[in-house]
């Protein structure tokens, strides 16, 4: 029987390969992809929690979870068009992709 | 018969992650990364949440993919940039700390939580009631966030007047 505890440990686990890629890569498209890899491993433990919420009246459990996990994809995909063109903006000016030459905060 | 659905694509899913994180080149990780956010939508369909899992595979694997992978190639990497890893003993000691009191704290959760009893199937009407009723707000505040995100990126996009 698959419980919430192996739900949460499956994100937990997802969540922490992420935040090792963040940590580990120098690519900025690499680190745009391990947040992505993050707030992927979030959205499943909200769709689990969802499942095993206890019944409001009537019986019902409402899609609140699912509905959060909606609008977190809709802001990601926002985030993650912005960052995109950042990187490219960052690699015409200084030709370069790698966060760690990248320190400076203006030029 | 969902637990051997729940292995296999939990697997599927951590063992792309791994991949996606590792590979050299950036293009693998993209189909890496593809691959896992295909896993996460089987996962979601076992959770029920059909919509979701739809949804996933639409914005994840079809939109967010090709805007990866696009500007990779505009990119252009050359060789000398598809350096290793970096490794740092501390790295390792936060992550593996972050996941053993993650790990810690799912335990502390008490006793194994059964899935609640005919749970709610995340149809598209299902959530479009809850959507469109109670969540119409943010709703909207999405679509205009989703809109300054558009006209943002071709603003900062655009080449100036004088520049390479």
């Amino acid at each position: 029987m698959i419980t919430l505890q192996h739900w949460l440990v499956l994100s937990g686990m997802v969540f922490t390969l992420g935040l090792c890629g963040v940590m580990m890569r120098r690519n900025v498209i690499l680190v745009m992809m391990s947040i992505e890899i993050m707030l992927n491993a979030a959205n499943l433990a909200v769709v689990a929690f969802n499942k095993h919420m206890v019944p409001g009246p009537g019986g019902v459990v409402p899609p609140d979870g699912q509905v959060l996990v909606f609008f977190t994809i809709a802001v990601a995909a926002a985030e993650v068009a912005v960052a995109l063109v950042i990187a490219m903006l960052l690699f015409r000016r200084l030709d370069t992709v790698n966060v760690d030459d990248v320190a400076n905060l203006r030029w | 018969m969902d637990a051997v659905f729940f292995y296999a694509f939990a697997a599927a899913m951590v063992l792309t992650t791994l991949l996606t994180i590792s590979a050299r080149n950036p293009v693998y990780s993209a189909i890496f990364m593809v691959l896992s956010f295909a896993s996460t939508a089987a996962l979601f369909v076992l959770l029920n949440a059909y919509l979701i899992a739809v949804i996933e595979v639409l914005v994840y694997a079809g939109a967010i993919m090709v805007l990866f992978l696009f500007v990779i190639m505009l990119i252009n990497l050359r060789a000398e940039e598809q350096e290793g890893l970096r490794l740092n003993p501390l790295m390792i000691l936060a992550a593996g700390t972050f996941l053993v009191l993650l790990t810690r704290a799912v335990r502390d959760l008490g006793p194994a939580v059964q899935p609640t009893p005919n749970a709610l199937e995340g149809s598209p009407g299902v959530l479009a009631d809850t959507l469109f009723t109670r969540y119409v707000v943010p709703f909207e505040v999405v679509s205009i966030l989703l809109l300054a995100a558009t006209i943002g990126t071709v603003v900062l996009a655009r080449r100036r007047e004088g520049e390479a």
